[in-house]
C-alpha cells in the first residue's frame, strides 16, 4: 500500500510531465522499445547495458522518426518492454515498470525537457530530436544511476506488493496478522484500516458457526428459523414413525396424509369401541346388580379383571380367549356389513323400550367379535345416551 | 409394566365408578331411556376420569380430559355457566385453527385437549393416546365379557 502513495504521487509527477511533454516523451518510448526489441526478455542490467549502447542506436532511430506510423506502436512495444523489468512481475506490476521506464526516462530530464518541450511542441519532431539529443546526452550518466535506483525501487515496491498479497492470503485463511503486521511494519495505516475492514468480514465469518448447534448439509439454509424449521419436521417425521409402528396396518401407507388419515381412523375406531362398551356397561348391572353392590364380589373381582387383562392368553377360560383374539384385528367396517350387523342394530333400535333386548347375548356376541364403525355410529345416533 | 400398571389403575378406578353407580341404580326399578341416557353419560364421565387419572396429569390428553370431565360434571350443577364456557371455547377454537390441514384439524378434534397443540406435540399425544385407548378397551371389554358371562 505504500507504494501507491509513492506510485500516486509518482505517477501524478509523471502524468503532468508526460501530458506536457508527450511527442518528447513518445520519442523516448521508441528509444527505449527499441532495446527492448533488441533484447528481449532482458533484465536490468542488460537494459542498462542496451542504454549505455544507445549512443550508437539513436542515430538509427532518429532516422526512423519520421515515421508517424510507428508511434501507433509504442503501445505494443510498451507492452513488450514490460518484459524488460526485474523478473516476478505480473501484467499489472509490468505496466507500473513501463511508467517506471517513462518516469526514469522522463524523471532526470525533467528540468531539461520542460524546456525542450515547449521548442518540441512548437517545432516537430525532427527538430525536437537535437535539444533532446543533448539533454538525454547530458542526462544520461544520471540516468543510468538514477534508473538503477528506480530499478531498485521498483524491487522494493514489488516485494512489498507480494508481501501484502501474501499477507491478504494468510488474512483468507485466517492466520495470525498481527505478526505480521509487526514484521510489515512499513505497511502503515491504509493497510492497517483495510485489515480492519478484513477483520470485521473475517470476525463475522468465524462467529458465524458458533451459534449454530444443528448442522446444515450443504445447500440448505442456515438461517436460524429455517434450522428450527427442519429441527421441528425432524421430529414430526420421528413421532409420524412412531405413530406408524403404533397404529396396525399403517406400515404399508407411505406420505404423510394417507398415515394422518389412518391415525385418524383407528383412532375413531378405538374411542368408538370405547363408546361400545361404556353403552354396554349400563346393560349389566340390571342383571348383576346384586352381585355387583356385594363388596365381596368388588373386592375379588378387580384382581380377576387385572389378571384376565393382563394376561393375554392363559388363564382365561377358553371362549373369552377366542372371543377376545377373534377381536383383536382392528374392526374392518366392509366385512361388517352384512346380515348380522343389520339384526344388531335392530337390537340397538329396540334398546330404547326394551332393557331386557339390550342384554342380549346376541349384541354383545356382535360387538365382541368385531366393531364395525357404522354400526356403532348407528347406536351413538339412535340411542339417546350417545353424545354428551 | 407402565401399560399394565396404567391397566390395573385404570381397572380399579372404574370397577369403583361402577360400584358406586348400581347403588344409585338399585332404588328405581323401572327405567326410562332418560335415566339410561343419564346413566350413560355417567358412566362415560366414569371411564373418562379413571382412564385420565390412570395416566396422570403428565400427558397434555389427559389433562384436557380430566378438565372436560370437570366442566362436565359442572354442566350438570349449571348449566347455563358451562353453556357460556363452551361458546366461549369455541370462539377460541375459530381464532386458534387458522393454518394446517383438514386431517390435522379432524386430529386434533379426535384427541382431547388437541385443539391448542403443536403439530409436534399433537402427534406424540396422539401416540400415547391410542396407547391408552387401546389399554381401556382391552379392559372393559374384558370386564363385559366376565359380566355377560
Amino acid at each position: 500500500m505504500l507504494h501507491c502513495t509513492d506510485m500516486s504521487v509518482l505517477e501524478r509527477q509523471r502524468a503532468r510531465i508526460k501530458w506536457q511533454q508527450e511527442p518528447f516523451q513518445q520519442q523516448r518510448y521508441f528509444d527505449g522499445n527499441e532495446f527492448s526489441g533488441f533484447s528481449g526478455p532482458a533484465q536490468a542490467q542488460q537494459f542498462q547495458g542496451l542504454v549505455n549502447s544507445d549512443m550508437g542506436l539513436n542515430g538509427l532511430v532518429k532516422a526512423d522518426l519520421s515515421l508517424d506510423n510507428e508511434w501507433a506502436d509504442f503501445g505494443q512495444f510498451s507492452g513488450e518492454g514490460s518484459d524488460l523489468g526485474p523478473g516476478g512481475f505480473g501484467l499489472g506490476s509490468g505496466f507500473e515498470m513501463n511508467y517506471g521506464i517513462s518516469r526514469t526516462i522522463s524523471c532526470p530530464l525533467a528540468v531539461a525537457a520542460e524546456i525542450a518541450e515547449v521548442t518540441a511542441a512548437d517545432t516537430k519532431q525532427r527538430e525536437s530530436i537535437f535539444p533532446e539529443k543533448v539533454s538525454s546526452a547530458v542526462g544520461r550518466e544520471s540516468f543510468k544511476k538514477r534508473k538503477a535506483d528506480k530499478n531498485q525501487n521498483l524491487k522494493a515496491l514489488a516485494e512489498e506488493e507480494s508481501k501484502e498479497k501474501r499477507i491478504k492470503e494468510r488474512n483468507q485463511e485466517g492466520e495470525s496478522r498481527i505478526t505480521e503486521q509487526n514484521s510489515s511494519n512499513n505497511n502503515i495505516k491504509r493497510e492497517t484500516s483495510a485489515d480492519t475492514s478484513k477483520d470485521n468480514s473475517k470476525v463475522s465469518e468465524v462467529q458465524k458457526p458458533d451459534y449454530i448447534h444443528v448442522r446444515a448439509r450443504r445447500g440448505q439454509a442456515t438461517d436460524s428459523h429455517s434450522l428450527a424449521e427442519r429441527v421441528r419436521r425432524e421430529k414430526i417425521s420421528e413421532r409420524m414413525k412412531y405413530l406408524q409402528d403404533l397404529v396396525p396396518g399403517c406400515n404399508k401407507i407411505t406420505g404423510k396424509a394417507g398415515m394422518l388419515d389412518e391415525i385418524i381412523n383407528y383412532v375413531q375406531s378405538l374411542q368408538r369401541q370405547v363408546e361400545v362398551f361404556q353403552a354396554c356397561t349400563p346393560n349389566f348391572p340390571m342383571g348383576v346388580s346384586s352381585e355387583i353392590t356385594n363388596p365381596a364380589y368388588l373386592q375379588f373381582n378387580p384382581l380377576q379383571l387385572v389378571s384376565c387383562s393382563g394376561l393375554e392368553i392363559g388363564i382365561s377360560p377358553p371362549d373369552t380367549a377366542i372371543r377376545r383374539t377373534s377381536s383383536a384385528p382392528i374392526p374392518v367396517p366392509e366385512m361388517f356389513l352384512d346380515s348380522s350387523c343389520f339384526d344388531q342394530i335392530q337390537s340397538s333400535s329396540a334398546w330404547d323400550g326394551n332393557l331386557q333386548n339390550l342384554y342380549n347375548m346376541e349384541f354383545l356376541q356382535g360387538r365382541s367379535t368385531s366393531f364395525p364403525a357404522q354400526q356403532f355410529t348407528g347406536i351413538g345416533t339412535k340411542a339417546p345416551f350417545g353424545n354428551a | 409394566m407402565k401399560q399394565s400398571s396404567i391397566k390395573t389403575r385404570f381397572t380399579y378406578g372404574f370397577l369403583r365408578t361402577l360400584k358406586r353407580l348400581p347403588k344409585t341404580r338399585a332404588k328405581s326399578s323401572s327405567f326410562s331411556p332418560e335415566e339410561i341416557s343419564k346413566r350413560c353419560r355417567i358412566i362415560k364421565l366414569a371411564t373418562d376420569a379413571s382412564m385420565a387419572s390412570a395416566v396422570g396429569p403428565r400427558r397434555a390428553w389427559s389433562r384436557a380430559l380430566i378438565r372436560r370431565v370437570r366442566s362436565q360434571r359442572r354442566q350438570r350443577q349449571r348449566q347455563w355457566l358451562v353453556m357460556r364456557r363452551t361458546r366461549r371455547g369455541e370462539r377460541k377454537k375459530g381464532g386458534k385453527e387458522v393454518g394446517g390441514g383438514g386431517q390435522t384439524d379432524s386430529l386434533r378434534k379426535l384427541v382431547p385437549g388437541g385443539e391448542t397443540m403443536e403439530l409436534c406435540t399433537l402427534l406424540g399425544e396422539t401416540a400415547h393416546y391410542i396407547k391408552c385407548l387401546t389399554t381401556q378397551v382391552q379392559v372393559m371389554r374384558n370386564i363385559v365379557d366376565l359380566f355377560s358371562n
